[in-house]
């Protein structure tokens, strides 16, 4: 998309530079001049240029003087000198001052001017369209936000009046449900909202900041513990924590990634296993902590262990299916804060998942 | 909970269904025997600035939705603050909302007038136990 012609300014104080200027290239170019950098500020504010083109030797400011005084007001434009001196000053200052795109030497040669014009225009051209995909880009990010957040609360919503009926219904026995089609109900709803806070949580993992605030294992593994333990009874949680010293780390992130994996290890049990336990362990260090979470549940095919970190990649050998985005959401939730991950599992016998995370302490800088 | 023979529950939610429920929960706990169903908190603002007359007010706890299209919760809270201390001291505000959003929660938490936020579906042994503590310094 080349948009008409490319606009330049020339300013030289010498006229008769100015109309062999114009001689020679205003078949090519849409051309302004201007003698003297003042007339040619008045100029700017008048017409938008693509190329600004200025004679260094001028009285009252020079041309990397006029250069140095619109660059703030004017970034875009791309800027050539010309100048009859070879003054190597000259040209540093004007590089580092005056964000000098090309310098050219007077009398010019009409092919390198031409060429020097066009390059100069490409980078232009080339630089606006990257502004535009980036305020595209940016209102783009800011919608999906803005959907996101509509979403958490349009959806659970009514998810929420459905349940608020389930209960109601259990309270007042008003519906005579033999077949338990409500109880059905109420775990295809659960596991909606599962759903839906799992994207939530994505949604965060992904445009939050990370903060690091001091952290400490023993009570946020208790948190865990509590949220899940309700899920099934049966199993046996051992905590072990070894936390002599602070730890600093990003509370949600942290959290999302005990809650998913914990999660999973009280999920995925056997359902004949006397004795279901889910052992958990932390250490602490100065650099780092070390978290294991160890269960004895089913286990994963050698086969999948590749796949697990997958978006939607969910293992067809068991009977829980679940939304196949926990996994990715730690891997994910990790990246962003400089931890790793590893598993261990044998089908039929149990997974092990150890992370590890950077302790973020003051003198780590 | 008959301890409290006046009290009345102020719902307000743009949620039809949800004032439907919360209603029918706090009936059949006999929670309060009055309850009074908004689906504007502008109305339910109008009345209680009606209430202001009132030789004595009763005691009054409010489940208030944080999301609502004209005015929110929040916008709720803000307009109630203005109202005079005489009303406002009868007056136990529980935000009840479905929402994630982390702002709107820590929001409700920092705002002094909320005694607590319950979530969304509204489950009868919190909202007892919100309400029991509420009162046990009255009894």
């Amino acid at each position: 998309m080349k948009e008409s012609r490319i606009r330049i300014l020339y300013i030289d104080d010498e006229i008769h530079n100015l109309n062999a200027f114009k001689a020679s290239f205003r078949r090519s170019y849409e051309i302004y001049t201007a003698t003297s950098a003042q007339e040619g500020k008045q100029l700017l504010k008048e017409i938008m240029v693509h190329i600004i083109i200025a004679d260094q030797k001028m009285p009252v400011s020079t041309g990397v003087e006029f250069f140095n005084e619109i660059k703030d007001t004017l970034p875009d434009p791309m800027r050539i000198l010309l100048t009859g001196y070879t003054d190597v000053d000259d040209i540093i200052d004007a590089i580092n001052k005056g964000h000098i795109f090309s310098y050219i030497k007077k009398p010019w040669d009409e092919h390198e001017l031409h060429k020097t014009i066009n390059n100069a225009y490409e980078i232009y051209h080339t630089r606006r369209q990257l502004k535009e995909k980036i305020t595209e880009l940016e209102k783009t990010n800011d919608e999906l936000n803005r959907f996101i957040y509509s979403t958490s609360h349009d959806l659970r919503s009514p998810l929420m009046s459905v349940l608020g009926i389930i209960n109601l219904s259990r309270l007042d026995n008003s519906v005579v449900d033999p077949n338990g089609y409500v109880d059905m109900v109420e775990s295809c709803v659960l596991k909606l909202d599962d759903f839906i806070q799992k994207i939530i949580e994505y949604y965060r993992n992904s445009r939050l900041e990370v903060e690091y605030e001091k952290i400490d294992f023993n009570s946020l593994l208790n948190d865990c513990i509590t949220a899940f333990k309700p899920q099934n009874t049966q199993i046996r949680f051992h905590t072990q924590v070894e936390q002599m010293i602070d730890f600093r780390g990003d509370t949600f992130r942290i959290s999302v990634i005990l809650n998913n994996l914990i999660s999973n290890a009280v999920k995925y049990q056997k359902p004949d296993e006397a004795e279901p336990m889910v052992n958990l362990a932390v250490k602490v260090e100065p650099h780092k902590a070390t978290i294991s979470i160890r269960d004895n549940g089913i286990g994963i095919l050698s086969e999948h262990l590749n796949n697990i970190f997958k978006m939607f990649f969910r293992s067809k050998n068991n009977n829980k299916p679940g939304s196949g985005i926990g996994l990715y959401i730690v891997k994910e939730a990790l990246s962003k804060i400089g931890g790793t991950i590893n598993v261990e599992s044998k089908y039929g016998e149990g997974t092990q998942f150890e992370i590890t995370i950077p302790n973020r302490n003051e003198f780590d800088t | 909970m008959n301890s409290i023979p006046d009290l009345r529950v102020i719902l307000i939610d743009d949620n039809e269904i949800d004032l439907l429920l919360h209603e029918r929960l706090i009936t059949l706990q006999q929670i309060s025997r009055t309850v009074l169903s908004f689906v504007n908190a502008n109305k339910a603002l109008e009345f209680l600035s009606s209430n202001i007359s009132l030789p004595r007010i009763p005691p009054t706890v409010i489940l208030l939705d944080i999301q609502m299209p004209e005015m929110d919760g929040f916008e709720f809270l803000q307009a109630f603050d203005a109202y005079p201390a005489k009303i406002k001291s009868q007056c136990h505000i529980i935000m009840v909302s479905s929402s994630l959003d982390y702002g709107d929660i820590t929001r409700t938490n920092a705002n002094p007038l909320v005694i607590k936020l319950l979530r969304k579906p509204l489950l009868i042994k919190d909202l007892k136990e919100t309400v029991e503590g509420i009162f046990k310094d009255f009894l």
